[in-house]
């Protein structure tokens, strides 16, 4: 491979990732969300977002809904549908039993009850695709060239991510929601309603899950197991460190701009494996993922 | 004096192990109430019962004359209780201008908390130099004021008080405990658990010893103090 080749592949590989990245860093971000509050690594998020992606495609195409009606109907949808499996579901079965690992069956189910549903109503029995919603002409970013459709979806996640952070940071719910992850039993003692929190944080996880849904669902072909995704996005979860959201988000675009060097530099071949091999590289070099700070000694 | 708060034949359990077996409790309106005992007799429970964080099997629980045993933990929060919990329990990646405006979660009068926060510091002028630090960096003693502080923050008009003198230094309890009677000379009714028994009855007016769950002895603290039984047991 000359020089030329290698700063072209570079520079197309970096953009690419971090438009793919970007859409993984949100799906990571509403898993390590959930997972801080609650401690549940939700196996139902590849799920949420396809399910939410065929609500979408369902109100666009088949309701022949405006955008401003059918996007909005849809991120509020996939808040209800979350905020009440926590509330109808997680919440019996942790007074039920209250082990963790019933609560991640839990999300197991849900996720086949989701994929049913989209199976059932004919919709996921063939591959369909989604009106790209913003034009797919080409614009170069040096030498590297992505459509307007791209660079779109990365500012839409990049100000997601960034109303998520600051949302976090200085509202008095977000506080609430790190406080909750922090020290549930302090929490609970200032006067925070817990299951008000854990119902929010799961709403907000699908919304955020949607948006990701609705930004990449154009550039793939939508199928009942598009929701494998989230292989990526626990890829960049597990990078992160699993505890962190700014680590979600780096891990993100580490994992997409990986998959997309691995594709250029080796063999598109290869891809699928790529993830992995970021997955192990981060966990022997750095096992508590680059934004995992200490290991912490877990308190009983 | 009225009654603050009433624990009427207050029974509670873990699962099938009971904790606490039909306390009778009160704490008269501008008292310091002890509650002492050995390990694992039931004082922590009593306190997260009252909370609301451990449901109450039998009995009943007045605040200001009315039940709040079927109250959720936010409503008592509300209502005026708040807990300082046993282990400095902060919020360890918030810094303490954080852990401070948690304190003061319920409340929506922006103004009136920056005022509290500026009366916490007066109380623990320490926080002050450490407002932009992460509570889990500062020192043990720094967090158990920062707990406290920060259960100041909800304006409580009772606190419960649980193991403040726990694992800090004499100077640093003789630091707090001035402390507490000062919220107390301003008005704040005070609920507390302590394992230090001559500490507690030094700064309390009435105490109640629990033995296995239940309320063995009760008395005025500075009897209790010249009681030969007690000292033997509980102060050596």
């Amino acid at each position: 491979m000359d020089f030329d080749l290698f700063l072209l592949f570079l520079q197309q590989g970096i953009v690419s990732g971090l438009v793919v990245g970007s859409v993984y860093a949100l799906l990571a971000l509403s898993i390590v969300m959930i997972f801080k509050t609650s401690e549940v690594p939700n196996f139902a998020a590849g799920e949420v977002f396809m399910a939410a992606g065929y609500c979408a495609l369902f109100l666009l195409v088949f309701q022949h809904m405006p955008l401003w009606v059918a996007i909005p109907v849809t991120l509020v949808a996939s808040f209800i549908v979350a905020a009440l499996f926590r509330r109808g579901v997680l919440k019996q079965v942790a007074k039920a039993s209250g082990s963790p690992v019933n609560l991640v069956i839990a999300t197991l189910g849900l996720s086949y009850v989701l994929k049913g549903l989209v199976r059932r109503t004919g919709f996921g029995d063939t591959p369909r695709s989604f009106p790209a919603l913003i034009s797919t002409d080409s614009i170069m970013i040096g030498q590297a060239s992505i459509t307007k459709l791209d660079l779109s979806i990365f500012i839409t996640a990049i100000l997601v991510m960034a109303a998520v952070f600051w949302m976090f940071a200085y509202t008095k719910v977000g506080r609430a929601m790190r406080a909750v992850g922090m020290n549930p039993k302090a929490a609970q003692l200032m006067g925070v309603d817990l299951e008000r929190i854990h119902m929010l944080v799961w709403g907000l996880a699908a919304v955020i899950s949607a948006i990701a849904a609705l930004l990449i669902s154009p550039k793939i072909l939508m199928t009942a197991e598009m929701g494998s995704i989230v292989t990526m996005a626990f890829a960049a979860a597990i990078v992160g460190g699993f505890m962190s959201l700014p680590g979600a988000v780096v891990g993100g675009f580490v994992i997409g701009i990986t998959e997309n060097f691995v594709g250029l530099f080796i063999s598109s071949r290869a891809i699928v494996v790529a993830p992995f091999v970021a997955i192990m590289l981060v966990l022997i070099l750095r096992p508590q993922g680059l934004f995992g700070g200490k290991f912490a000694i877990k308190k009983v | 004096m009225a009654d603050l708060l009433e624990l009427r034949g207050v029974s509670a359990a873990y699962g099938r192990i009971q904790a606490i077996a039909g306390i009778d409790l009160s704490v008269p309106e501008g008292a310091i109430v002890a509650l002492l005992g050995a390990n694992g007799a039931g004082k922590t429970t009593t306190l997260n019962t009252i909370s609301r964080l451990v449901p109450a099997t039998t009995g009943s629980i007045l605040f200001e004359g009315k039940p709040i045993e079927r109250a959720t933990s936010h409503a008592v929060v509300r209502a005026g209780i708040s807990q300082v919990p046993e282990g400095r329990e902060v919020f360890r990646e918030m810094s303490v201008a954080e852990n401070l405006e948690m304190g003061a979660y319920l409340r929506s009068d922006p103004r009136g908390i920056r005022d509290d926060i500026e009366r916490a510091f007066d109380y623990f002028p320490i926080l002050k130099q450490r407002y932009q630090q992460k509570a889990g960096t500062l020192s043990g003693g720094e967090q158990q004021m920062l707990v406290i502080a920060r259960a100041l923050m909800a304006r409580p008009r009772l606190l419960l008080l649980d193991e403040p003198s726990l694992g800090l230094s004499p100077l640093l309890v003789e630091k707090i405990f001035e402390i507490i009677h000062r919220l107390n000379r301003e008005g704040l009714s005070i609920l507390l658990v302590e394992q230090n028994a001559s500490v507690a009855l030094g700064a309390s007016s009435e105490a109640y010893i629990l033995e296995n769950g239940e309320v063995a002895v009760k008395g005025k603290s500075a009897d209790l103090r010249q009681d030969d039984a007690v000292r033997r047991s509980y102060i050596g």
